[in-house]
C-alpha cells in the first residue's frame, strides 16, 4: 500500500496532516519534502493525522524527527548523505522530551506500539481528534 | 514470486525477491497473509509485519548499499508460533552482535530503531552465515498474544 499525504491548512501557521497508508524506507523522505515546503510557505505546527496509517516502520520515525527539525527552522537530515547521517541524528529530551510543533492524532495501535518500543512517544502530545489537537495550540 | 513448498495447510510459504525498498509493501503483505494462514493473532501479525520489514530494510540498505540482490523470505509453523527466515546474498552481518539503544538516555536516536524493533516484536531472533555466502536470519514469535504486552 503507497503512502498518501493529504495537507490541510488549519488558519494560523498550523496545517492538518493526514498520512493514509504505510509510512516505510521507500517512502518516509516524501513526508520530509512535505513538511520542507510546508515551512517554507510558513507552517510552524503540524497536527498529523494518523488514524488512516497502518504501518510505521523505523524509517517514518525519522521522518516524524525531521518534522520537528524543520519546524524549528533546524536543518532536518539530508537522506541523500546516506544512513550513517540517519543513524547519528539525536534528540534532546533532557527537559522532558515532549514539544509542540508536532502533534499525533489517533494512532492505530500497531503505530502506537512503534512509538511506545522505540521512546519516541514521549516526544509528543496524542490526541483522539483534530480538533483536540487544533484547540491544544 | 511466492511458492507454496507444501500442499498442506500451515505448511511452510517462501517469497522470492529482489532488495528494492519499493518491494518491502508486497513484503508485509505476503507475511499478514502467511501470519492469517498460520492461525496468528492481530498482535503476531502486526509484530512479524514490522520484524519483517525492518529486517528487509537493514538487508536492502545497508547489506546490498543499494545495489540488486536476492531476498528469500520463508514462514512456517513452529511450536505454538510462527519461524520466519531471512535468507540474503549480502555480505556477512550478524543484526544479534547490534546492542540495544537506551531508551532512558536523555538523548534519543530516532535513525537506530530497526533491529531493537525486531527484537521488540519477535521471541528470538538468531543469525547463521549462509552457505556459499550471505546470512540467514531467523525469527520465532509465539502465535498469540505475549505475556510481557499490556
Amino acid at each position: 500500500m503507497a503512502l498518501d499525504i493529504t495537507i490541510d491548512q488549519a488558519g494560523g501557521d498550523t496545517a492538518v496532516v493526514a498520512l493514509t497508508g504505510e509510512l516505510d524506507a521507500s517512502n518516509f523522505t516524501t513526508l520530509i519534502e512535505a513538511g520542507r515546503t510546508l515551512h517554507a510557505d510558513g507552517t510552524r505546527r503540524i497536527v498529523l493525522d494518523l488514524a488512516g496509517l497502518s504501518f510505521l516502520a523505523s524509517s517514518g520515525l525519522v521522518a516524524l524527527h525531521s518534522l520537528i527539525r524543520i519546524l524549528r527552522g533546524e536543518a532536518p537530515p539530508d537522506p541523500e548523505e546516506g544512513w550513517g547521517a540517519i543513524h547519528s541524528l539525536e534528540f534532546d529530551v533532557s527537559g522532558g522530551g515532549v514539544q509542540n510543533e508536532v502533534a499525533l492524532v489517533a494512532p492505530q495501535a500497531a503505530v502506537e506500539r512503534v512509538l511506545e518500543r522505540t521512546g519516541l512517544k514521549r516526544l509528543f502530545r496524542v490526541h483522539e481528534d483534530r480538533s483536540a489537537a487544533l484547540a491544544d495550540a | 514470486m511466492i511458492k507454496t513448498v507444501s500442499a498442506a495447510a500451515a505448511e511452510a510459504r517462501t517469497i522470492e525477491i529482489e532488495a528494492r525498498l519499493e518491494r518491502l509493501a508486497e513484503v508485509r503483505a505476503f507475511v499478514r497473509a502467511t501470519c492469517t494462514e498460520l492461525g496468528a493473532a492481530d498482535d503476531c501479525v502486526v509484530d512479524l509485519v514490522q520484524a519483517v520489514d525492518e529486517a528487509m530494510t537493514n538487508i536492502t540498505t545497508h547489506g546490498y548499499g543499494g545495489a540488486s540482490g536476492p531476498i528469500e523470505v520463508t514462514m512456517g509453523p513452529t511450536v505454538g508460533g510462527v519461524r520466519v527466515q531471512i535468507r540474503d546474498r549480502a555480505p556477512a552481518f550478524d543484526p544479534t552482535s547490534v546492542g540495544e539503544p537506551d531508551l532512558d538516555s536523555t538523548r534519543l536516536r530516532p535513525g537506530g530503531m530497526g533491529i531493537h524493533l525486531i527484537r521488540a516484536a519477535t521471541d528470538s531472533m538468531t543469525h547463521e552465515h549462509r552457505p556459499g555466502g550471505g546470512n540467514i536470519l531467523t525469527l520465532v514469535r509465539t502465535l498469540g498474544r505475549r505475556e510481557e504486552e499490556d
